[in-house]
């Protein structure tokens, strides 16, 4: 195996031997650092812009005052749903109070998500979270001009819980909004260093809902996942 | 439906005589370039973030072997598992003996041209494994037993009573031709799918070394799902798609999504960095990478290295007029449109009539103006044309006709006499100043576009009468 490797690195370098002042001359031609954001810059209130561009994607943004408000939003989406079970991140990841008893008020069963290594285990596992009609997550960074959700992986937060259900609540603090996608990724890494990727497998951008084009170019909402995608900013 | 085994030339003329193709093609691809034209508008410099684009792919190439040993060191350490494939055989090999091991029954598979490269799902299939593609377009191919026309849109050529029938009959769905109800029979059929599976192979847009992490771009969900429930994620890979770092995203994502559909963003992109962690709730216990050479490594010392920095936008498809009325089956390869006329004589050059790819081109150059990463397109058609002039892969009568042109360009009466002649006989056959029809053999030519009549009167003529005229202007 290190062989067909060695022999790949072996062929590689000998194209490069003809090739290499071409292609490093051309990567010298720009500056490779990522703009902070691409769009041109108004002075609107990013929690604002956010909601605006999530608003075009046919997904819903609430901006709440205070936590407060941001619960009984929470309850609000889920009772007009009709959800009974929800899969959520585990509550310390959420870190959003009241969460637990503001379910159970509504009747709504809450589950964390934990699949076990074995195919069987694995199979029944997902069958029993398949049912569930919405996802809650937190978020790591709410991005304003495309109005993407940044999420994490990593302990108590599932990515199932931004992904199997029709419906996917995510909850975000005001201070979490930034402008572009070049910011986002230098926050997190900064955040996160030296290695992103040292307790975690994945970092996923979620920009609206699941959607696709494939029949006739029309467009539909929801193929594999979340069709109706709520955000709720606080503070 | 073997596209590969038919002549280059009938499988244009099928694709022309295909009125609904055409509808299709037409609808969706002005669609495409209206939509991207949209979201460019809105940025503040896009040739800046394209000229970005291109430094970071090269630099990536320019380090190819170092990217790939940091790429692969990096997986490995996160407990991955990172093969090295010479050839599609070493790959569909690699990936059937883990299939075989670890008792795999259902793979699911979101959209990789890699392994169409590869005819994968032939080789898992032939060793009885059940093999589901889940993009919806891709799942409608698989159906209709296919293959994809476009990079974005594979299914762009299947009108909505196509796809209802197929779903009629295979998902037992009733009658209806309302697209909500038909992505929703499909949603339910391929949830199954994902509940039981054991293993999910996807593309890989971005290799991003440092980070030792795989970027995969989607707009449905289904590559997330592919990737997150099985217990087995295998990505395949071509090696030139990396960047060093993950701050390249920043840019490379941007050009992407805006040129291929005109979002600001896909819906989602996936950023996986081998199995799942020990505290983790979800996601692969295994993590596999195919890092597939198959002809790359050629590619990068040859006088096409540019062709690699490609994104696999469909940008350029879109954008070109020939494409726009041939479709992307009458390519043969994998890779269709300008970009696939150049991969695919590359890539896959045992198929058929390859080295006439280059040649279903007008070299109008839409194509390079739409490329995120300024791949100088039409100048690779045109130096793949004179290769293959050069290695003798010509039809006779183009030959005699060059032998012909080249005596011409070498003696002025002939070239006269011989303009004249062609002016008198095009205006004698011209209607509406088209000719539809050229006598045998030059119809091969009119077979498939019409040909302009000649001017009247020659340049040598006019540039003639002008410089009597100027003298006559005295002075
Ligand atoms: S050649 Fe350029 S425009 Fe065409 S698919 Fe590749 S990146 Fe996109």
């Amino acid at each position: 195996m290190s062989d067909a490797r060695e022999a790949m690195l072996g062929r590689i370098r000998q194209g490069l031997a003809r090739n290499r002042e071409f292609l490093a001359h051309e990567a010298l031609a720009a500056p490779h650092a990522p703009p902070p954001f691409v769009h041109p810059e108004h002075d609107a209130d990013l929690a604002d812009l956010f909601a605006t561009e999530l608003r075009k994607l046919a997904a819903h943004a609430h901006l709440c005052a205070d936590h407060d408000a941001a619960r009984a939003t929470l309850r609000d989406i889920l009772g007009a749903a009709g959800v009974h079970l929800a899969l959520t991140w585990a509550l310390p990841a959420l870190a959003f109070p009241g969460l637990d008893d503001d379910l159970a008020a509504i009747g709504v069963e809450r589950r964390d998500v934990a699949i076990a290594p074995t195919a069987a285990e694995r199979a029944a596992e997902l069958r029993a979270l398949e049912p569930a009609a919405a996802c809650i997550s937190g978020v790591d960074a709410l991005i304003a001009e495309s109005a993407t959700i940044v999420v994490l992986g990593g302990a108590g937060r599932p990515r199932l819980a931004s992904l199997l259900a029709p419906l996917y609540i995510a909850i975000a603090r005001r201070d979490q909004v930034v402008r572009g996608l070049g910011q986002a990724i230098a926050q997190l890494q900064q955040r996160a260093a030296p290695d992103l990727f040292a307790e975690r497998s994945s970092l996923t951008f979620i920009t609206g809902p699941s959607r696709t084009a494939d029949i006739e170019m029309t467009l539909a909402l929801g193929v594999h996942g979340p069709r109706d995608v709520h955000v709720i900013i606080y503070g | 439906m073997a596209t590969q085994s038919i002549a280059f030339h009938d499988r244009v003329d099928r694709a022309l005589d295909n009125r609904s193709l055409q509808t299709a093609l037409g609808r969706a691809t002005d669609r495409f370039v209206t939509n991207r034209a949209n979201a460019l508008a809105l940025v503040d410099d896009f040739d800046d973030l394209r000229a970005r684009g291109r430094a970071i792919r090269a630099s990536a190439l320019a380090q190819l072997d170092d990217v790939l040993v940091r790429l692969s060191e990096r997986i490995e350490a996160r407990g991955g598992q990172v093969f090295w494939a010479a050839d599609g055989n070493a790959a569909r090999r690699y990936i059937v003996d883990l299939a075989r091991t670890r008792a795999v029954r259902t793979i699911v598979k979101s959209k990789s041209m890699a392994s169409e490269e590869i005819h994968l799902n032939d080789a898992l299939e032939a060793a009885a494994f059940t093999v589901v593609e889940t993009d919806l377009g891709e799942y409608i191919i698989q159906l209709a037993g296919e293959t994809p026309s476009h990079i974005i849109a594979p299914c762009i050529h299947k009108t909505r009573e196509e796809i209802s029938t197929l779903f009629q009959d295979h998902l037992g769905m009733p009658a209806t031709d309302d697209i909500p109800t038909m992505t929703r029979t499909a949603r339910g059929a391929l949830r199954q799918q994902f509940l039981q599976a054991d293993m999910g192979i996807s593309g890989v847009n971005f290799g991003v070394a440092d980070a030792g992490a795989v970027v995969v771009v989607e707009n449905e969900g289904n590559a997330r799902l592919t990737t997150t429930a099985p217990r087995i994620h295998v990505a395949v890979m071509g090696i030139e798609r990396v960047c060093e770092r993950l701050e390249d995203l920043g840019v490379l994502l941007q050009l992407l999504a805006r040129s291929a559909t005109g979002q600001k963003l896909s819906v989602y992109t996936s950023i996986l960095s081998g199995p799942r962690r020990a505290d983790e709730p979800d996601g692969p216990d295994e993590f596999h990478l195919i890092l597939l050479d198959n002809g790359r490594s050629q590619i990068i010392g040859g006088d096409y290295a540019e062709a690699l920095l490609c994104i696999r936008c469909g940008a350029c498809l879109n954008a070109c007029p020939v494409y726009q009325s041939i479709g992307g089956h009458a390519y043969g390869g994998v890779y269709s449109g300008p970009i696939g006329a150049i991969l695919t004589p590359l890539l896959q050059p045992e198929l058929r009539d390859v080295h006439k790819l280059p040649q279903a081109s007008s070299l109008c150059g839409a194509c390079q103006s739409a490329c995120p990463v300024k791949i100088a397109i039409p100048d690779m058609l045109l130096r793949l044309r004179a290769d293959a002039v050069a290695a003798g892969r010509t039809d006779a009568i183009e030959r005699i006709a060059m032998a012909g042109w080249s005596q011409a360009m070498r003696s002025p009466t002939l070239y006269r006499v011989g303009g004249k002649l062609a002016s008198l006989g095009t205006r004698l056959l011209a209607r509406e100043g088209r000719i539809g029809w050229l006598p045998p053999p030059l119809d091969q030519w009119t077979h498939q576009r019409d040909f302009p009549p000649f001017a009247p009167r020659s340049f040598t003529e006019l540039w003639a009468e002008r410089q009597r005229r100027a003298a006559g202007d005295g002075r």
